[in-house]
């Protein structure tokens, strides 16, 4: 089966200043976060998937060759910008009509989806007025309806949670998240708010300078560290006094409050140090997991540390090698789950 | 607004097929010709006021047609006949229209996208900038050539109604032409310059400013400047240019300096500010094209 996106030696300079530097991946998944600090080359990177920017080396989306069917591509793939991108004057509904028409869509079926659209995106009872006179949270609602009339395979969007409130920002993702589900399309979500990214995302693909620092699932990007020597314990009581013994056996112990402790295991050790050790302690033990990071947590440590950069190595076999290395996510989950 | 609830309507996947790619600014033109129309300030008024200059200038052809006037033309010792120069005097009315039209719509057209983020969502459809460009001018030229061109045809057509006899009629004949050619130049210097002017500037405002700037100012300033050194500099008047290529066209002979300007300068004029117009266009389109998506970094 193709992959969504596929990269290979990827280039772009623009003069003195490289914008991307040989990327080379293959990105699938469902909801994939595009991740990275700003003039990582993530916009640069979606130009050249849209067939917007001339580059060196191999760009596919769906299959097709971005340099020379880049409007085939924007044909099957919606875009919800940041900024604003409306045209002054014009209904939610005309708009959304005009941007099927705009994709190939006959008039008749390109009013008739953006009717739809703009019922899922919730702006039913008001799509006949002015965007101009719109809410924030309804401008981005009319966003998603227009990146999603022309029935798109895949959908990039871009920060599609700013300026929202709490609320808005709740519902968008809900959207977002039912998007695979209910529109039977793949979402590209970039976003520099690491939380939404964790909230619906299943994959992701981090930038940094250029680079792809990292393509995989979520799960793979908080356990890629690649250590299941790095637990965290609960007990029903006398944390501390456990600490002490697994200290006495080798380990690294912090006592995080009275019940709980996070755990580094010695070399060759296993989690039967741990409860082998509790028990001796005639302690119970309630939970015992791998620490997982947050996706921001993991998010800083593939950008900013430099042993996890991956120059010259297919980011995704590296991946799957370091995630491969842990053989605790069943095992965390059976005694009660990552955090 | 919403409650956040999702409403389905019953999603199915579109598995006809999409238009050609060629047949893209065609809708750029209808969306064109639809938000000019919906405001009665931009178009509407004005192509009543083209439709009264008409009638007017019908009435006075009329009138002149007339056999006393003839009689006084004869008179004249020079065979005069006045109601052939009621055509090209027409366009003293047409353009003033056309200019106004231009200032309303073709002039915020660029600027107005990019002031309002357009071009990414133009761009990040499967729209060239060829479509947008061949689009937009095409919308525009409709809407003038219903002022610049649908005005002076109405007259040709009234003048060889007006012939004394199949002779005369086909003696007449050529003014249908003559008036196409002269409404055709009037339609792309009012549709294609302005256009141009809206590429150099990203405020609307300020690029109707500047067209009417250019059109009015530097008009009269090369009107004034031609009075001390050679005609050929009044053809930077776009006005005055399609003024002069008219008289020329119909021969008419008439006392002032629009008259005066060759029709080889002020074609020159007229097609040189509408080529440097749309490659302006062309090249800030472009631009817009690859920053717009994912923004500008």
């Amino acid at each position: 089966m193709t992959a969504i996106i596929e990269l290979e030696g990827l280039a772009k300079r623009f003069g003195a200043i490289t914008a991307l530097q040989a990327v080379t991946a293959v990105v699938d998944g469902n909801i994939i976060g595009l991740l990275g600090p700003n003039g990582a080359g993530k916009s640069t990177l979606l130009k050249c998937l849209l067939g917007l920017l001339p580059y060196q080396g191999r760009a596919r989306v769906l299959g097709l060759d971005a340099a020379a069917q880049g409007a085939e591509i924007r044909d099957r793939v919606g875009y919800m910008p940041e900024q604003e991108a409306f045209l002054s004057g014009m209904s939610a509904v005309e708009l959304c009509t005009y941007a099927g028409e705009l994709s190939g869509l006959p008039r008749t079926e390109a009013m008739q989806r953006a009717h739809a659209a703009l019922y899922y995106a919730g702006l039913e009872e008001k799509r006949y007025q002015p965007i101009d006179g719109y809410s924030t949270g309804m401008k981005q609602r009319v966003k998603l309806a227009q990146a999603l009339v022309h029935d798109p395979e895949i959908l990039f969007l871009d920060e599609p949670t700013n300026g929202l409130d709490p609320r808005s920002r709740e519902e968008m993702l809900d959207l977002i998240a039912l998007l695979p589900v209910r529109r039977n399309c793949t979402i590209v979500l970039s976003t520099h708010l690491l939380p939404d990214v964790e909230r619906v995302c299943d994959h992701a693909v981090i930038m940094h300078h250029g680079q792809v620092r990292f393509v995989g699932t979520i799960d793979e990007l908080r356990g890629a560290r690649g250590r299941d020597s790095e637990l965290f314990v609960e007990v029903k009581a006398e944390a501390a006094r456990l600490g002490e013994a697994l200290a006495a056996a080798g380990a690294t112990c912090r006592v995080t409050s009275p019940v709980a402790l996070e755990v580094d295991l010695p070399a060759n050790a296993t989690t039967q140090l741990v409860f082998h050790t509790a028990q001796a302690a005639g302690l119970q033990v309630r939970e015992l997991g791998v620490r997982r990071e947050s996706v921001e947590a993991a998010f800083l440590r593939v950008i900013g540390d430099t042993t996890h950069q991956i120059g010259g190595v297919p980011q995704r076999a590296l991946t799957r090698a370091l995630a491969g290395g842990l053989s605790t996510p069943a095992d965390a989950t059976d005694l009660g789950g990552p955090r | 607004m919403s409650t956040g609830q999702i409403h389905d309507l019953g999603y199915k996947r579109y598995v006809g097929s999409r238009r050609s790619m060629g047949t893209r600014w065609t809708v750029i033109m209808r969306h064109q010709l639809a938000t000019a129309w919906k405001t009665w300030w931009r178009f509407r008024v004005w192509l009543v006021a083209g439709m009264l200059a008409t009638a007017v200038s019908g009435g006075v052809l009329y009138f002149l047609s007339g056999r006393m006037f003839r009689m006084l033309g004869g008179l004249s010792g020079q065979g005069i006949n006045f109601a052939d120069g009621i055509l090209p005097l027409s366009m003293q009315w047409y353009c003033p229209i056309g200019f106004i039209i231009s200032l309303a719509i073709g002039a915020t057209v660029v600027a107005g996208d990019v002031q309002s983020g357009a071009f990414t969502f133009y761009f990040a459809r499967s729209v060239r900038p060829r479509d947008y460009v061949i689009g937009k001018l095409a919308g525009l030229g409709i809407l003038l050539s219903l002022v610049m061109v649908g005005g002076p045809l109405f007259l040709s057509g009234l003048r060889l109604g007006l012939s004394d006899d199949l002779d005369h009629l086909i003696e007449l004949a050529p003014v249908v032409y003559k008036a196409l050619a002269v409404g055709a130049l009037g339609t792309l210097v009012y549709a294609a310059v302005p256009l141009g002017f809206s590429a150099l500037i990203t405020n609307r405002r300020y690029a109707m400013a500047l067209w009417a700037a250019y059109y009015l100012i530097i008009g009269w300033m090369a009107q004034g400047i031609s009075y001390v050194t050679r005609p050929e500099i009044a053809a930077l008047d776009l006005g005055a240019a399609l003024k002069g290529v008219a008289m020329n066209l119909f021969e008419v002979q008439m006392n002032g300096r629009n008259a005066m300007i060759p029709t080889s300068a002020a074609l020159i004029s007229i097609f040189g500010h509408a080529a440097i117009a749309i490659g302006l266009v062309f090249w800030r389109v472009r631009n817009a094209q690859q920053t717009g998506v994912g923004g500008s970094s």
